[in-house]
């Protein structure tokens, strides 16, 4: 306690230089919390893009289903049989829907879109509605309309109230069109979905389309990490019923490889940081040893041993990591938890970027990831680098000879 | 049992033509309780031998003993741990570190060696020397006479068996030199404990009661009266 006590007033007699020792490790470790919170955030909304918007935890839908954007082929639709239903029934929820190509006219003016015909009776159960945001009522019936996508609805100056044509081939080829009121313009909180999608209650879409048929069976697990028991389950009733299955891993894993790749560039530029801070300790403590000379020799004259006066400027070099980890750490642990409960909103910062956001299905809504491990490792890092960085110094300062180093000027 | 006992002790330094021999074949024995002055002219070797009985330096050949242990072969725990029990130093620039109080300056040199006592201790050791008052001064903010006194205290506090003090007047005026010896002295004389001093510092050499006189590394003259003949005194 006594050695870490001297080593914390040694510190403290070049406050600026400590400081300046002290700098870039705060940066790094800032960085590298913030950084980690934020990419874990948007890996988590591009899981839960999948999860709670498209896909559910996993997707039942015709075999050799197309996956290019705005295709989605009627003519193979999906029929669940009664091994399959009853695997169904024993999850914690599901849901069927219809997705179909659709041109949507307004004044004049027409964009194709995707249409998302739901069961009113079960969707919400799997698509969770706690992001939607709409000026309207959630249409039950065909009587009601249906929901725009808010991108897709300023794209076509449509609002609530207005009546758009929606245009279709049906199941069995034919065009039809049949005018339908908007009943709400709808943030669901997936650009892509904003941008693309509208919404479409299922007896709507039986009119629009001629076929009560549908092409996806949207599947909530009790928990998203039993996907590999659930498609060993599925496996053999997929051969038998004809379809295959999605599952959210496969559908994120293209962009989680892409995150990964930024938590690597991330950690690569905080490693050289640390570096540098690991050189600006080096320096400092070194420095430190060669002006405390006599008080070295002194200390090893009043009885510290060799191991005694290394421990003392390790004490010095670990406190700057420790401390300036510490410093780097809070303020960035608080934005860390900050947005962990109050998630910031990139579909407001995407409004004028549709098009970007129209192919890629995440949750705009990020809350960063607050962990412990977030937190403590980049304060043991800090903490080590800073010894390592002591141990050249510590042993310079070791190495000297008490009775030279005791009268030394 | 001698507190300590140098038998044929050298220090060599470099090599061939350029060797010197600071300390050569020196032996001698120092008491408990000697008040005894190490004088000569510079580069004599007083304070390489200083080195040799403080357990800072090792010789080159030959033995020290403290308090009836042979220092020769022990390592660098070891002799550490012999100088943080039995050997107080005072040194000529004081060398308190300047980041302590004094009271801290003289609870490390008890941290140090395990002493007990602790700060009540250090305290008391302080107001001992005369800086009562003066505890959380830090070394910048006390006279050279007072930082010595610290030094004195911190050097006394674990109750060593020897006290050497390099030139410990050196850097001091005269009524503060006086009375830092005099409060050296007074401590020998009412604690017993054995000082050795290396100096040329009149004052000291007439408060020493054995005077050893070094020239080129060997002792030409011990006594209590020594010095006078070779006129070093």
């Amino acid at each position: 306690m006594f050695l870490f006590r001297l080593a914390l007033k040694n510190l403290l007699r070049s406050k600026r230089r400590t400081l300046l020792a002290s700098a870039a490790v705060v940066v790094g470790i800032f960085y590298l919390v913030v950084g980690q919170a934020f990419i874990g955030g948007f890996e988590e909304s591009i899981i839960r893009g999948a999860t709670d918007a498209t896909l559910g935890h996993l997707a039942l839908q015709p075999k050799d289903y197309p996956d290019e954007p705005l295709t989605f082929p009627l003519d193979e639709l999906l029929e669940i049989d009664a091994p399959t239903r009853a695997w169904l029934d024993e999850q914690k929820a599901w849901t069927s829907r219809l997705n179909f190509q659709v041109t949507l006219v307004h004044e004049g003016e027409s964009l194709r879109a995707q249409g998302i015909a739901y069961d009113p009776e079960r969707d919400a159960e799997v698509f969770s509605r706690a992001t939607w945001t709409s000026d309207g009522d959630e249409p039950k019936t065909a009587a009601d309309g249906i929901f725009v996508g808010h991108m897709l609805a300023k794209n076509l100056e449509v609002e609530k109230g207005d009546d758009v044509i929606l245009q279709v081939r049906t199941a069995a080829g034919a065009i039809n069109a049949m005018p339908v009121p908007v009943a709400g313009v709808l943030s669901s909180g997936n650009p892509m979905l904003d941008s693309l999608a509208i919404f479409a209650p299922r007896d709507l879409a039986t009119e629009l389309l001629r076929t009560e048929g549908i092409n996806q069976v949207s599947v909530l697990l009790a928990s998203r990490d039993d996907i590999d028991t659930a498609t060993a389950e599925l496996a053999p009733l997929s051969d038998a019923g004809g379809f295959e299955v999605v599952t959210w891993v496969e559908e994120t894993k293209d962009l989680l490889a892409l995150q990964q790749l930024r938590r690597t560039m991330l950690n690569v530029l905080v490693g050289m940081l640390l570096l540098m801070s690991s050189m600006a300790i080096a320096n400092t403590i070194l420095m430190a040893a060669h002006e405390r000379v006599r008080e070295i020799g002194t200390l090893r004259a009043m009885g510290m041993s060799r191991r005694g006066v290394l421990g003392l400027f390790l004490a010095e070099g670990s406190l700057i990591g420790a401390v300036a980890g510490i410093a780097g750490a809070i303020p960035s642990a608080a934005i860390a938890w900050n947005y962990s409960n109050n998630p910031i909103d990139f579909g407001k910062l995407m409004e004028g970027q549709a098009a970007a956001g129209a192919t890629i299905s995440f949750s705009s809504f990020v809350y960063t990831e607050f962990s412990v491990p977030i937190i403590v490792v980049p304060l043991v890092i800090s903490f080590l680098v800073a010894l390592v960085a002591s141990i050249y110094p510590a042993i310079t300062a070791s190495a000297m000879e008490p009775a030279d180093a005791v009268r030394a000027e | 049992m001698p507190i300590c006992e140098v038998k044929n002790v050298t220090k060599t330094y470099g090599e061939g033509v350029a060797q010197v021999h600071a300390v050569n074949d020196v032996s001698l024995v120092i008491e408990p309780g000697e008040f005894t002055a190490f004088v000569g002219p510079s580069g004599s070797g007083k304070t390489t031998l200083l080195n040799q009985i403080g357990c800072l330096d090792r010789p080159t050949s030959g033995e020290v003993l403290i308090d009836g242990v042979a220092t020769t072969g022990l390592g660098d725990k070891a002799l550490s741990v012999l100088r943080a029990d039995k050997i107080g130093f005072i040194f000529q620039s004081f060398n308190l570190i300047p980041v302590l109080t004094a009271l801290e300056n003289v609870e490390l040199a008890l941290q140090l060696s395990g002493a007990s006592g602790g700060r009540d201790k250090a305290k008391k050791l302080l107001a001992d020397v005369g800086l009562a008052g003066m505890e959380k001064r830090r070394p910048n903010h006390l006279s050279g006479g007072q930082q010595q006194r610290v030094a004195v205290a911190r050097a006394l506090v674990k109750e060593p068996s020897l006290i050497i003090a390099d030139e410990p007047t050196a850097n001091l005026d005269s009524e503060s030199g006086e009375n830092a010896l005099q409060l050296m002295q007074d401590l020998n004389q009412n604690l017993g404990v054995t000082f050795l001093f290396s100096t040329h510092d009149q004052l000291v050499m007439h408060h020493a009661r054995r005077i050893i006189v070094l020239k080129d590394g060997q002792v030409v003259e011990d006594g209590p009266g020594a010095g006078a003949q070779a006129g070093v005194v």
